[in-house]
This record gives C-alpha cells, structure tokens and sequence, in this order.
C-alpha cells in the first residue's frame, strides 16, 4: 500500500552526540538519514470520515460550513473562502476599496503572492524595508513611502509572527488609509489574544499544503470587518466573473483539520520554545524574538547567525551562513533559505509587464518605483545570515527529534573551525541576492 | 459568490461515492498533499489523462475555469489591450476578459482564440467526438470540468509547447517557478512571468477527476 506512515523511530538523544565528529567530515550524524522524514498534515481518521459524510452533502453547503466554523475560530466579521491565498489576498484588497493606479505598501520580504495580489487587483505594491528584529514590515519607514496614491498597507505576519499592527493602525488612520493583513503564515497567532485576520480591515489567509492550516492542496480565506467591504468583494466576484471559488474538497478537509489545529499549535509552541531555549546556550545561533503580548504560529522558524561571537566576523556572513548550511544539513536537520531575493528584486517587478504591456503599472507617473535592492538593506542583511528550518518544524514533531535539532545546532557551534574552513573554501560563492530568484 | 456562476445541474451520484471516497482516501494516505512537489506528482497523472483524450502533447491544469481561460489567452500572448474573438461567449466569459482588459471582436480573420468542452456527468461517454470537434475549430481547447461537482477545475490543452510554457508562467509555482526552487536558474529566462496567479489544482480534485474519466466509458 502506498503510504505516508514512517515506520522507523528515532533514537533517544543525547548530550555526548555534540562531541562526536562533523557529519561532513565522516562523523556520525545527528539524525541519521533513514529516520529524517517528517510528515504534514497528519491525516486521521476523521479526515477520512469527513470526506466520506462531505461528499454526500451540496458541496457549496460544504464549503459555507467551513467558511462559517473557521471565520468564527478567527473571529472576523465576514469571510470569504477562496482557491487559494493569492485569491483570497486580491478580494481583501478589492474589498476595501484599492482601485486600478492606488499603491498598496507591502513588506519587500514576503511570498511573492503578497505583492503579486496588488497587482491582480490592477494597483502598484510599492516595497518597504523590514523591521531588523522581527523581520516584519517597519513601521518606522511605512510613513516615508506614503503618497496621494497610497490607499492601503498590507503588512505579512512573516513566518507567523504577528506584525506591528498598533503602530501601522496608528500610520494608517492618521493618512485615512485601509491596513490588511497577510495572514498567510499566520494560522491562529495573535495580539493580545486577537487572531491574525480580525485586526484589519481586510485580510487574505493561504491555505495551502506548506501552512500550519492546510486544507489539502491549495485553498485561501478573505477576512472583511466591514459589511461594506464584504460586499463590494462579493460585487467584484459578480462583475468580473472570476471564480474564486473553494473546492467542497478543500473544505472537507478544513472542518476536520480545523478541530484539531489547536492540538498542533500547542506542539508547535512547545518544540519553538524548547528549541529557542536550548539556541540560547549557543554562541553562534539564536531563534525568533517575540514581543510581549505576540503569539507567534511558527509556520517557519527561522534562525539568525551571528559570527561575531564566535570568532568568525573576519568572513563574510553569507559565506559563513552557507558553511552551516551544509554542516547542519549533514547533520539532517534541513534548514535552508528560504527566498533568496527580496520580492521587488523578483523578474515581474523588474520588467512590470503586470497584465500585458505594462498595465497597471503604466497607470502610475513614478520615473522610480524604488524597486532596486539596496533601498531593502535590513533585508539584504536578514538574508545573508539566516536559515529557515521550514515543514521540519511546522510538523508536530517528536520531542526527542526537536531535542536532536537542538543538539545538531550545538554540535556545529562547537565546530567554528570547520566553518571557517569550509566558509574559506567556497570562495566562487555568489551572495545569495545576485542569484536568480526562487520562490520558496 | 456561487450565484454568479454555473452550478452543477447534477451531484455526484450515490453510485460514485465509494470509489470517489477511495480514491481520495488513498491520496490522503499517499503524503502527496503535503507539499506542492509531491502534489505535483499527483496532478501529472490527470494531465497525461486529459492529453490522451484531447491527443495532444501539453497540458495545464486550473484551479478555476476562468483560470484555465486566462491561461488559453495568455499562452497565446492575447493581454491586456490585445483583442480575441470567441465562439459563443457566455456573460462570465465577457465579464472576465472585460476584466482582462482584452476587447472581444466577430472579426472573422481573427482566429478563434479557445474552444470550451464543457464536460459533465450526462456527456461523459461522448467526449471524444465533442472534443474532435471543438479542436476542429481552436488550437487551444479549454476542458472545464466543473459541472463534475468536485469543485472548480479545469484544464488548457494545446498541441504548441510555447502556449503550454507560458501559460505555466502565469501559475505561481507553475512548472518553472518549481525548477527554479532546486536550480536557483532561471532555465527559460525569455518566458519572464509577469503577472501572476496561483492556479494550482488540488491533487485531491485531480484525482476525482482522473478517476471519473478513467470511468467515463462505464458512465450514464
């Protein structure tokens, strides 16, 4: 039988493991390489039951039971389930009113979806620089962005943590601008007890397969506060003839994995701690900061080098970062980059074709859209030394495999001679940024 | 939002429920919906289905018919400010490329820019020669297999390997974005995206749809 079930457990870790050799100099392994896989979304029997009572039902009585179940868990006003994220991002902005020409701002490190969605919705993103802790879009240089154009900001909750929302609502009411959320890495984090996706005036959510809240393949919600803006998406919906529409398919499996997301969340929370905890006691790594108050959903973990402390600030970072990367990789545990080149940085925002001869950025009268990548240096920096562990930490993994990463981390920080070798010996390395860019 | 659009005049009938159950049930259990590269793998065995039908080399998949529209356009280089002539357009296909900012003409020396099979339940054992003849009229032919009653889907199938790359190109995460994830090169860089959308199919709908053409001889 075809199956995703992994038979094989792994060992109880243990501390003397940081000692032994370098996987990468014939050492053994943290995690040996036949007990890596991980797997996500868990499938339960449920999900099967559910599928099997959905397919009886109307499947748009499906997708409105999951669109009501998950609007209420989120506590928006309205909602409107989608095909995907994109989607469900593009009726947001059309909801609140973002009309062919306006600007939208939008974080320059984010999934190209959250800029290629102002687009769909005829307007012009306009990128701004990210918060050097958080990683989140910068409140401080949201206000130098904004013109007469600017109708809205749509900051991302990147890798789950929540942005500053207080302080952009603050930028937002005082120009009388429309603030969205991308909620697309955010699946149940939270401001003081709010869920991301009910802060805003809008918000679009993906729910496709890499997300803590998957719903089997590629699903989206739009989130409104306002009647009005709700219904305006609805208008667009009518007046465009775009089908947007979700999958009864995708939905099934939304209502039961919805009764379980908190179930997972908790795990997620408890392996992002441990881990955080334990990349305390390291010199060289350390994880995501979380301010007070902040729910972070851990859709991505993503972790920040700092050579410096361990002797290694005489090599450039990116080269030190690619040294772990293949150490620590060795070891099995898969942190990588995640984006490589911030998003203005990407071929569609180079060449702007958008619809087809330019359109709509031919509405604008900018000479410079401020597209070129050393307006995004915080950015530029957070790229060059980070890693992303991504659906290994996503899953609800074992506590002895988050303890096996947390070893893995310590094992390569007490190796910074053989990252001072192998950083040396990569001298044909390009910085990330100047390769092509990559989605994911 | 399901008020503007064609709802299936049939649902899925009892007869169908336990091997379409099945089959989903073995994609849940497969580990296929766990990332959009092994949803790849999944999807692949509908596009070659839909290819030996059609008897054509190329296919893309769509998670919506207008979608699979924007895609027949697109990999034909019909954009915004280009002009089309269609068949017989119904109001959504109007409403759409409208909205695509692409003006419909009867010109005559106009090709005909797509041809639309739409398949359901009651057409299921008669595909083929709804097929020849809608290829007999376009190049590129549009399957919309929505009517199905598996939610929206749809497919562009071409015989022009070009019409099928970029049509790709408009998909976020289409067939190239997804070699650019392991390559860090872009391997067609004269196909740049411009715009783009996330048209990505469900692996789950796929193989409903796989499975119903698969049966589509024992239909009705």
């Amino acid at each position: 039988m075809k199956t995703d079930f992994i038979r094989k457990p792994l060992a109880l870790p243990k501390e003397e493991w940081v000692s032994d050799p370098l996987a990468f100099l014939g050492g053994p392994s943290i995690i040996p390489e036949d007990v890596r896989k991980t797997n996500f979304p868990i499938i339960a029997k449920e999900d099967l039951i559910q599928m099997f009572i959905s397919i009886q039902q109307d499947g748009e009585q499906v997708v409105e039971e999951f669109q009501e179940a998950y609007r209420k868990y989120v506590g928006a006003n309205y909602a409107i389930a989608t095909a995907s994220g994109t989607s469900s991002l593009h009726l947001a902005l059309v909801g609140v009113g973002v009309q062919p020409g306006d600007e939208v701002i939008v974080p320059a490190f984010t999934f190209i979806a959250t800029a290629q969605a102002v687009v769909a919705a005829k307007a012009i993103p306009i990128f701004v620089d990210i918060d050097p802790v958080t990683y989140c879009l910068d409140p401080t240089k949201v206000e130098r962005a904004i013109t007469s154009k600017t109708k809205a900001i749509m900051p991302v909750h990147v890798h789950g943590l929540p942005a500053d929302l207080h302080a952009l609502r603050t930028i937002a009411d005082r120009y009388s601008l429309r603030l969205l959320e991308d909620a697309s890495h955010a699946h149940s984090a939270s401001i003081n007890g709010q869920i991301a996706g009910s802060i805003g005036d809008g918000a679009g959510q993906s729910l496709m397969a890499d997300k803590n809240f998957p719903v089997g393949g590629e699903g989206g919600i739009a989130f409104f506060r306002e009647r009005a803006d709700y219904d305006r998406a609805l208008s667009f919906l009518r007046s465009s003839g775009i089908d947007y529409r979700m999958s009864w398919i995708a939905a099934a499996f939304g209502l039961s994995q919805l009764d379980r997301l908190p179930y997972y969340d908790a795990i997620r929370a408890r392996n992002a701690a441990y881990l955080t905890k334990e990349l305390e006691g390291t010199k060289l790594f350390s994880g995501p900061f979380v301010p007070e108050g902040y729910n972070h959903s851990y859709n991505m973990y993503r972790v920040k080098l700092s050579p410096e402390r361990l002797g290694l600030d005489d090599l450039e970072d990116y080269r030190v970062k690619d040294a772990v990367q293949q150490l620590i990789n060795q070891e099995g545990v898969y942190a990588r980059e995640w984006q490589n080149v911030p998003i203005p940085g990407h071929l569609p925002f180079k060449n702007r074709k958008g619809f087809g001869n330019g359109y709509p950025f031919s509405l604008s009268d900018r000479q410079d859209f401020g597209y070129e990548l050393h307006h995004f240096p915080e950015t530029l920096k957070m790229l060059r030394n980070t890693l992303t562990i991504c659906r290994e930490l996503r899953t609800p993994i074992e506590f002895e495999r988050i303890q096996a990463y947390a070893l893995a981390f310590k094992k390569i920080d007490a190796n910074p001679e053989a990252i001072r070798e192998l950083a040396t010996r990569s001298s044909d390395l390009t910085v990330l940024y100047e390769r092509d860019a990559r989605l994911g | 939002m399901g008020e503007t659009l064609t709802k299936p005049k049939t649902v899925i009938q009892k007869e169908h429920y336990f091997s379409l159950s099945f089959v989903l049930s073995r994609v849940l259990n497969s580990g296929v919906i766990m990332s959009i590269e092994r949803n790849d793998q999944e999807l692949k065995g509908l596009e070659k289905s839909i290819a030996k039908l059609t008897q054509t080399r190329y296919v893309s998949l769509f998670n919506t018919y207008t979608g699979a529209l924007h895609g027949a356009l697109w990999g034909q280089d019909i954009v915004h400010g280009s002009v089309a002539r269609l068949g017989q357009p119904s109001e959504q296909e109007r409403n759409f490329l409208q909205w695509l900012g692409i003006t419909l003409v009867q010109d005559s020396q106009v090709p005909i820019a797509y041809a639309t099979v739409h398949v359901s339940w009651d057409n299921l054992d008669q595909l083929e020669p709804a097929i020849k003849q809608a290829r007999a009229s376009a190049s590129v032919l549009v399957l919309d297999f929505t009517a199905l009653g598996f939610g929206p889907v749809a497919a562009i199938a071409a015989s022009d390997e070009l019409v099928w790359k970029k049509a790709e190109r408009l998909k976020i995460f289409g067939a190239f974005d997804l070699q650019t994830m392991w390559t860090q090169e872009e391997s067609e860089p004269e196909l740049q995206p411009a715009v783009q959308f996330n048209y990505r199919l469900s692996p789950l709908v796929a193989a409903c749809v796989k499975l119903t053409l698969l049966r589509r001889n024992n239909a009705s």
